[in-house]
């Protein structure tokens, strides 16, 4: 694609990031005006340390799980890879149904064993992945397929747990699982932020490699990739900063999948140093906006964050996915 | 007498228990042009993917300036051999200046910012092939004959002493075929290229290249020089192929050319 006409539609789409992140924390249960934040001090706690640490958590989340998706599909040369696909959402889920079944409440360095459990269930099922799928016979495809099955696996368990749990550990399993940004402060940004933040300075670093995967195998070997170590490693910091997001924001489906696609019909063809950016933007700005419907569609009460992605995110994707769809070529 | 560019040694490579190359030797000296040709399932394209590091074999070595093709980082190998395959893998979303680009990875920084000897190497590895017209368009929207020049371009921007090709010009009707070689010479006589092609085209092969391997059961059958195996032809062909060669002569061209019939 041309330089000129991507770097336009970046600028436009990081102006409209910007847009987002400065507005969005005025909305919510109650629209806080700048005179009351001027003017009363509980309003402007809640706007300073609930309503933006809140806003930049779910930008950073959103983004974060954008570019995994993007690294992912690229990786297997497969659209619908996402960043759960090898079974990172089920085990962090599983994880987090197990810590709430037994009870296990306290924290572990500050933060909740609920989110300890979770992320320590979504690195442990990639690991689990590896041990059966990793040899250097493996390829995209058995690492993918054992990831679906370890995902199921784990599908089945929750479902297991949720069944025998008592009635209110049911339903915040059930809560968990619909994930959510709600309840930030700046420790769980902290928590968000660095691990993306790392987790992008490394993908960029290394971000050519991911245009010679999606050529195929053989040809980023000869070209000079070490095609299986490269995978390893995308895989492996992939999914800690999945684990990470997952582990604080619950499993928020969609995200993944929906920017990255969205990014490569509108900037058709252009390389992923552009669309990992173009993508952070996007899911940013999609999980924000989203967010900020789910707090306030219904007042007094919030939404779970997932439902918001799904329904609005859902028939946003498909309109572009048939206007372009000439341009969804693999 | 020049040090051999590649040395292939007792090789045998082998799918799980099935052997497929059964103790090939080869001494291949820079500048040389191979043909490996042989019937399906001989181990042509096993042995090329074998000189690429594609496949490990079960013993035996490869040997590239005297250094094991194994023991060499991967861009460190992708800077002495570029690999054409028959078609790609996928399907690659970008324009063809972005594709012929991604030959530069093993030179790049490691953000793939190109510098200035890397657009010279994909300007010129653009006109070797002829497809600078094609620049801006996208790989999915060429044909089956543009797309192999394009893979061409790819592998001559990588700027490497040894092309290896497996079968470049399988899917080609003869007019492209005859482009794609137009470009393989151009490349050639600029560089001093050091080629090794799996082709099925017998003739071709003995127009464009200076040395035959043929391959039967996963044995040299004859390697050699090109001159040589004319002597042979077409009994040698009958033996490799299994079937029966014609041999026509072409007075105006001054040349022969084999071929099989179709009825009998």
């Amino acid at each position: 694609m041309k330089k000129k006409s991507y770097t336009i539609k970046i600028l436009v789409l990081a102006l409209l990031a910007g847009v987002v992140v400065v507005l969005c924390p005025f909305f919510g249960i109650r629209y806080l005006s700048c005179t009351d934040i001027a003017a009363r001090e509980d309003i402007r706690y809640i706007f300073f340390l609930i309503r933006i640490p809140r806003t930049l958590a779910a930008f950073i989340a959103g983004g974060g799980l954008a570019v995994a998706g993007m690294v992912y599909q690229a990786l297997f040369r497969n659209p619908l890879a996402s960043s759960y696909t090898l079974g990172v959402s089920g085990g962090a889920s599983l994880g987090a149904a197990l810590c709430i079944a037994l009870g296990a409440g306290g924290s572990v360095l500050g933060f909740s064993a609920i989110s300890a459990g979770s992320f320590v269930g979504a690195v442990g099922a990639v690991l689990l992945v590896y041990v059966f799928a990793w040899s250097r016979e493996s390829n995209a495809t058995t690492l993918l397929l054992a990831g679906v099955i370890v995902g199921t696996v784990c599908s089945g368990l929750i479902m297991f747990v949720h069944y025998v749990s008592p009635l209110r550990h049911s339903f915040q399993i059930m809560r968990w699982i619909m994930g959510g940004v709600d309840g930030m402060s700046y420790p769980f940004l902290a928590v968000v932020a660095v691990p993306v933040f790392i987790y992008l300075g490394i993908t960029v670093s290394i971000i050519p490699r991911l245009d010679q995967f999606l050529t195929g195998d053989s040809l980023a070997h000869s070209r000079g990739v070490n095609v299986h170590k490269s995978r390893n490693l995308f895989i492996v910091i992939t999914a800690m900063a999945v684990g990470a997001i997952v582990s604080v924001c619950g499993p928020i489906g969609f995200v993944g999948i929906m920017a990255p696609h969205t990014c490569r019909l509108i900037l058709h063809g252009v390389r992923h140093r552009v669309l990992a950016l173009a993508s952070f933007l996007a899911g940013g700005i999609f999980l924000t906006v989203s967010d900020t419907l789910a707090r306030t569609i219904t007042p007094p009460s919030e939404i779970p964050v997932g439902i918001i992605t799904a329904l609005f995110g859902g028939p946003f994707f498909l309109s572009i996915l048939f206007r372009r769809k000439g341009r969804l070529q693999w | 007498m020049k040090r051999p560019h590649l040395e292939i040694e007792n090789l045998r490579v082998a799918y799980n228990s099935c052997r497929v190359l059964d103790g090939i030797g080869l001494h291949i000296e820079e500048g040389e042009r191979w043909a490996i040709i042989g019937k399906n399932g001989t181990g042509k394209s096993t042995l090329i993917k074998t000189i690429a590091a594609l496949l490990r074999p079960v013993s035996g070595s490869v040997r590239i300036c005297g250094r094991p093709v194994l023991s060499l980082r991967a861009r460190e190998r992708a800077r002495y051999i570029a690999y054409v395959p028959q078609k790609p893998e996928a399907v690659i979303p970008y324009t063809v200046h972005d594709f012929v680009m991604l030959g530069r990875y093993s030179t790049m920084g490691p953000f793939g910012i190109p510098g200035e000897t890397d657009r010279n190497k994909v300007a010129q590895a653009l006109d070797f092939c002829d497809v600078r017209d094609l620049c801006n368009r996208m790989m999915t929207t060429l044909s089956g004959g543009e797309l192999q020049r394009v893979m061409l371009a790819g592998a001559l921007a990588q700027d490497t002493p040894i092309l290896l090709l497996d079968e470049p010009t399988t899917f080609l009707d003869p007019a492209h075929e005859r482009l794609f070689f137009r470009s393989l010479e151009s490349a050639h006589e600029k560089r001093e290229l050091t080629i090794v092609m799996v082709t099925h085209d017998i003739n071709t092969a003995l127009a464009s290249c200076t040395h035959v391997l043929a391959l039967l059961n996963g044995r040299v059958q004859y390697a050699g020089s090109a001159y040589d195996f004319k002597e042979l032809c077409p009994d040698v062909l009958v033996t490799l192929y299994g079937i029966e060669f014609g041999c026509y002569f072409s007075e105006s061209k001054l040349t022969r050319v084999y071929g099989t019939w179709v009825n009998d």
